[in-house]
C-alpha cells in the first residue's frame, strides 16, 4: 500500500487527471439514472403523499391521471358506512388547461375538502383555500407565469385569487393546483359530482377485506394506492421510459467503460515501474497488490468526487428547473462505489497480469 | 506539420487506441444521447407533419393539440373551403384518450378521420387499410404489438369496441400513439355531429401557405389558421413544456460530461507525450510549432473518434428501435455540427494547456518532470 501511495504520489498531476476521469464517470451514472428515477416517482407524488391506502373510482377506471372518474351518486356515504372503513378523502379532480399571460399551460385541478385532507401536503406560503373563489397554485408553476400570493387567474371561465403556493407538487409533466371541491363542481357544473375516494381502513381491519367489502358497490372500482400508482407509472412512462431508460443505459455503460480506461491508462503508462519492481525480484504477488492498491486509491478517489459532484450538480438542476426530480440515495452511491471499485480493479489488473507474464527487461523494451 | 503530428501519435500504437478509445467515448455518449432527443423530439409532431395539411384551422387562439380541445362549427368548412387558393379542406376530430387493448391500457391522439381524407390519415401503413371505415380503427403497429394483438384485434376507445383493420407505421411518440377510427364513428361517440376540432387544408399549387392562412383568418371569423410548419413549432413548444425537457436535460447533461471526457482524455494524452515534446524543443522546434503539432494531433484524434462514434451511433440508430418500437433515433446534421465543432474546440485548448506549460520550460526540465 505505502508503495502504491509513493508510486502514486510521484505523480500528482496523473493522479488528479485519473481521479477526475472516474469522477465524471460516476457524476455521469449518478445524474442519469436520478434523472430516470426521479421521472418515475413523480408520476405518483399525489398518490405517495396523500392518506389512505385504498382508491375508489369510478368502475372500469384503473389510473388517477388522465382519465375521468365520476363515481356514483351516494357512493361516499356507502363507502364511508362499509364496515372497517376508518375515513374516506372525495376528491374531483382532471387535467386542465390553464391560459396564463396567453400561454396554454397544462395543470392537474384537485378539488378537496380542506377539513378531510387530499390537499396540498406542503405550503411554501399562504394558506389554504377557505372559498370558492381561492387556489392554491404549485409554487414551481408559479414561478414560472409570475403568480404571487394575491394574483388572480382564470380557471375554466372563473376568476380565482391564488391564497396559497404549495412545495412538492410539480413535475416534468405537470403540476397540481388545489381549490375547495365544491369550487370544482361548480366548474364543472355537476354539484355533488366526486372523482375518487381516498380509503383509510380501520387499525387492525384487514385490507383485502375491507376491499372485498367495498367491491361489492355498485358501480365502483377499488384498488389498492400501489396498484393504481403502478397503473399511471405504466401509462405515462410507456413513451418516456424506453428513451430515458436507453439515455440512463448508455450513461452507465460510457461510464463504466470510462473508468475502466482510466485505470487501465494509469496501469499501462506505469509498466516501467512495474518493471523496476520485477528486476529487483518483487514477485508478481506484490506487483498485483501494488496495481489493486493504485487501482483502489484512485477509483475511491474518483468515486467519492463524483459523488460530491453529482451531489452539487444535483442541488443545482432542481434550482434552475425546479420541475425535475434528481433521485440520489445511499443505496446509488453504495452501487456506484462497488461498480467504480469491481471495474477498476478489472481494468487494473488486466494489464498487471500481462506486464507480470513478461521478463523485466521486455518490460523496459514495450 | 500534420506528418509529424501523425507520426507522433502513431508511433504508440497502445497509447493512440487508448486515446481514441477516450475520444471516441465521449463522443458516442454526446452522438447518441442527442440522437435519442432528435428523434423523440421529431416524432412529437409526426402527425403534424405527415398529415398531407399546410395550414391547420382550429377554434380561434387553439394553437396546438397537445392536451388542447378545439372546437368548431361544421359550416367553418365551407367558409374556408372558399377563400382564394385552398384547395381541399378535411374536417377532423381528435381527443387525447387511453386506448383499451386487452389489459393493456396506452394514451393515444384518438384522431377521427372522413373516408375521403384528403389529409390526416395514416402515412406509412405496416399492413391492413388505411381507411379505418365504420367500427375500425388504424392502431400504431408498436402499441399493437405490446397489447399482442394484430388485425382482426379488437380495442375500447371512448367507451366502445373497434376492430383492428390496419396497422401504422412512425404513429407513436413521446405524447403517446396515434389511433384513426371514422369521423362518423368518432362524432357518434362524442353525440355531436356539428362540431369538427380542426380543418386540414391543402393549398392550391403555387399558392404561399402563409398568405393562404392569413386569408383564412381574414376571411373566416373566430377561428386561429397556422401553416404547418407553425403548427408543429407551437406544439413542440407545448410538448417540451410538458414531457421532452426531461430528455433535453438528460442531454445536456450528456453532453457536457461528454465534453469534460474528452477534453481530460486529450490533455492527458497530451500529457504522456511530454518527452517527444521535449526532444522536439531540445532540437530547436518553435513553440509556435509545438502548438501546431498539438492541434493537429487533437484534430486527428477528434476526427478518427468521431467516425468511430458515428459508426457506433449508427448501428444503435438501426438496433434500438427493434427493441423497442417507441424508439427513434436521428442523427442530424445541426446535432453533427454542434457535437464536432465544441469536440474540436475543447480537444484544441485541452492539448493546448500542457504545452502553454512546457512552454515557460526548458527543455532539460521538460524530461525531469516526466
Amino acid at each position: 500500500m505505502l508503495m502504491a501511495r509513493r508510486n502514486l504520489g510521484r505523480d500528482r498531476t496523473r493522479l488528479l487527471l485519473n481521479i477526475a476521469g472516474v469522477a465524471l464517470a460516476i457524476l455521469l451514472i449518478l445524474l442519469l439514472t436520478g434523472i430516470r428515477e426521479g421521472m418515475f416517482r413523480q408520476i405518483t407524488s399525489y398518490l405517495d403523499r396523500t392518506p389512505g391506502s385504498l382508491l375508489v373510482s369510478q368502475g372500469g377506471v384503473e389510473n388517477l391521471l388522465s382519465v375521468t372518474s365520476l363515481l356514483p351518486a351516494g357512493a361516499t356515504a356507502r363507502v364511508q358506512g362499509t364496515r372497517g372503513v376508518e375515513s374516506v378523502i372525495p376528491i374531483l379532480s382532471q387535467y386542465t388547461i390553464l391560459d396564463l399571460h396567453g400561454r396554454k399551460q397544462a395543470a392537474y385541478l384537485i378539488g378537496y375538502v380542506p377539513a378531510r385532507g387530499g390537499g396540498p401536503w406542503r405550503l411554501a406560503a399562504g394558506r389554504a383555500p377557505r372559498a370558492d373563489d381561492e387556489a392554491v397554485f404549485d409554487r414551481v408553476l408559479a414561478e414560472r407565469h409570475d403568480l404571487a400570493l394575491g394574483d388572480r387567474v382564470d380557471v375554466m371561465g372563473r376568476t380565482l385569487e391564488v391564497v396559497g403556493l404549495s412545495e412538492g407538487t410539480t413535475s416534468w409533466m405537470t403540476s397540481f393546483f388545489f381549490l375547495r371541491k365544491s369550487a370544482v363542481e361548480s366548474l364543472v357544473r355537476l354539484p355533488g359530482a366526486t372523482s375518487f375516494l381516498l380509503v383509510t381502513t380501520d387499525e387492525g381491519a384487514s385490507v383485502d377485506d375491507v376491499r372485498s367489502r367495498l367491491a361489492s358497490l355498485d358501480g365502483v372500482d377499488v384498488h389498492t394506492k400501489g396498484e393504481i400508482a403502478a397503473n399511471d407509472r405504466k401509462l405515462f412512462a410507456r413513451y418516456f421510459s424506453a428513451p430515458v431508460t436507453l439515455m440512463a443505459a448508455i450513461a452507465a455503460l460510457v461510464g463504466a467503460l470510462v473508468v475502466g480506461l482510466v485505470i487501465y491508462t494509469a496501469t499501462v503508462e506505469r509498466q516501467r515501474d512495474f518493471g523496476v519492481l520485477k528486476a529487483i525480484g518483487a514477485p508478481n504477488r506484490s506487483l498485483y497488490l501494488v496495481v489493486v492498491a493504485q487501482s483502489l486509491i484512485a477509483s475511491l478517489g474518483g468515486v467519492v468526487a463524483g459523488s460530491v459532484l453529482a451531489i452539487g450538480a444535483r442541488a443545482g438542476i432542481m434550482a434552475l428547473r425546479p420541475q425535475f426530480l434528481i433521485v440520489l440515495e445511499p443505496a446509488d452511491f453504495v452501487l456506484a462505489l462497488v461498480v467504480g471499485l469491481g471495474i477498476a480493479m478489472v481494468a487494473g489488473l488486466y494489464p498487471a497480469r500481462r506486464i507480470g507474464g513478461l521478463a523485466p527487461a521486455e518490460v523496459f523494451r514495450r | 506539420m500534420i506528418r509529424l503530428a501523425w507520426r507522433n501519435l502513431t508511433q504508440n500504437p497502445a497509447r493512440l487506441l487508448i486515446s481514441l478509445g477516450g475520444v471516441s467515448v465521449a463522443l458516442v455518449l454526446m452522438l447518441t444521447l442527442d440522437a435519442i432527443f432528435t428523434g423523440m423530439e421529431q416524432r412529437v409532431t409526426a402527425f403534424i407533419d405527415r398529415s398531407g395539411a399546410d395550414i391547420f384551422v382550429s377554434q380561434q387562439d387553439v394553437r396546438n393539440m397537445h392536451m388542447a380541445s378545439s372546437s368548431l362549427a361544421r359550416g367553418q368548412q365551407a367558409r374556408v373551403k372558399s377563400v382564394a387558393g385552398v384547395a381541399s379542406v378535411t374536417p377532423i376530430l381528435y381527443v387525447t384518450n387511453p386506448i383499451l387493448a386487452g389489459k393493456d391500457r396506452s394514451l393515444a391522439y384518438i384522431i377521427g378521420v372522413p373516408s375521403d381524407a384528403k389529409a390526416g390519415g395514416p402515412w406509412e401503413i405496416e399492413s391492413g387499410r388505411e381507411d379505418p371505415g365504420a367500427g375500425g380503427v388504424v392502431l400504431d403497429v408498436g402499441v399493437a404489438a405490446k397489447a399482442g394483438i394484430g388485425l382482426g384485434g379488437e380495442v375500447e376507445i371512448l367507451g366502445d369496441t373497434f376492430e383492428v383493420v390496419g396497422l401504422s407505421h412512425g404513429t407513436a411518440s413521446m405524447a403517446g400513439s396515434v389511433a384513426f377510427i371514422s369521423l362518423d364513428d368518432f362524432a357518434d361517440l362524442w353525440q355531436d355531429s356539428d362540431t369538427v376540432s380542426f380543418l386540414l387544408v391543402e393549398t392550391a399549387p403555387g399558392e404561399a401557405p402563409e398568405q393562404v392562412a392569413a386569408g383564412i383568418e381574414a376571411r373566416v371569423r373566430d377561428v386561429t389558421a397556422m401553416t404547418r410548419q407553425e403548427f408543429a413549432r407551437q406544439e413542440r413548444k407545448v410538448v417540451r413544456d410538458m414531457s421532452t425537457d426531461i430528455l433535453a436535460i438528460m442531454n445536456i447533461v450528456g453532453f457536457l460530461i461528454g465534453l469534460a471526457v474528452m477534453a481530460l482524455t486529450v490533455y492527458t494524452g497530451t500529457l504522456s507525450r511530454r518527452a517527444e515534446y521535449g526532444v522536439l524543443k531540445a532540437l530547436g522546434a518553435r513553440n509556435g510549432k509545438l502548438a501546431a503539432t498539438v492541434v493537429w494531433q487533437a484534430v486527428i484524434s477528434v476526427s478518427l473518434g468521431f467516425l468511430i462514434a458515428l459508426i457506433l451511433t449508427s448501428l444503435l440508430t438501426v438496433a434500438a428501435p427493434l427493441a423497442s418500437a417507441s424508439l427513434r433515433l436521428v442523427i442530424g446534421l445541426p446535432s453533427v455540427a454542434k457535437v464536432v465543432v465544441t469536440s474540436l474546440v475543447i480537444a484544441g485548448v485541452a492539448s493546448l494547456l500542457p504545452i502553454w506549460q512546457m512552454a515557460r520550460l526548458d527543455p532539460a526540465t521538460v524530461f525531469r518532470r516526466r
